[in-house]
């Protein structure tokens, strides 16, 4: 299924993350010669797609990537769940989001120009 | 399939990514697994989870896992080499905006 807003795309693949963050993955295709780049979210029943060629969404798919990074690294516990015990990898825990994206913001205003 | 530390799988996607070019599309999957055999698929609180990647073209085929308190650096790497890599696609549509001369 191809979503073309990438709000709704994002929002819907990170719930689906969320549903079963052990069954589902991100899958990243770029065809240089085409141009293209994909993003397809599954869990094996669900298939969420997003289609673009436009550099801009680079961004966006960095935004994606982050998030998922932070979900397989942190679990749902970060998202909103909690889980009873913490995990003993957490170390920076409290000032983990405001960093990076402020990096990122950093980073694409350089890129601008 | 190749299984790399992460510092070596970013510099093979890096290549990966040059010989691909002219030939066909590359792949980039991300899974969370918790490294435990398939049948033991529990919730389980002290798992350790790490997050697999794989990226394959064509026939090579190359994976890494990186744990929680490596992806922050692995990720910063990764969006430097998606950036550098991803330079097919269209700068923005400059329709009305007439950003034309530089």
């Amino acid at each position: 299924m191809f979503i073309e807003e990438w709000d709704a795309f994002y929002q819907q693949a990170e719930a689906l993350f969320l549903a079963d963050p052990l069954k589902t993955r991100l899958v990243l295709k770029y065809a240089h010669s085409k141009a293209k780049l994909t993003l397809k979210v599954t869990d094996d029943r669900t298939v969420l797609q997003y289609r673009t060629d436009q550099l801009s969404d680079l961004r966006k798919v960095e935004q994606l990537n982050n998030r998922f990074f932070h979900l397989t690294a942190n679990g749902a516990e970060a998202a909103d769940e909690e889980m009873p015990q913490a995990e003993p990898a957490t170390t920076q825990s409290p000032s983990r989001a405001q960093p990076s994206s402020s990096q990122k913001s950093k980073k694409a205003r350089r890129t601008k120009g | 399939m190749v299984e790399l530390d992460p510092d070596r799988f970013l510099n093979e996607l890096g290549k990966l990514f040059d010989t691909r070019k002219a030939l066909g599309p590359v792949r980039i999957t991300m899974k969370r697994s918790n490294m435990k055999p398939r049948k033991s698929r529990f919730p389980q609180t002290d798992a350790e989870y790490k997050c697999l990647i794989r990226a394959t073209a064509g026939n090579k085929k190359i994976s890494t896992a990186v744990s929680a308190s490596q992806h922050k650096r692995f990720q910063s790497s990764y969006d430097t080499i998606l950036k550098a890599q991803l330079d097919a696609l269209k700068k923005r549509e400059k329709t009305k905006s007439k950003s034309g001369k530089k």
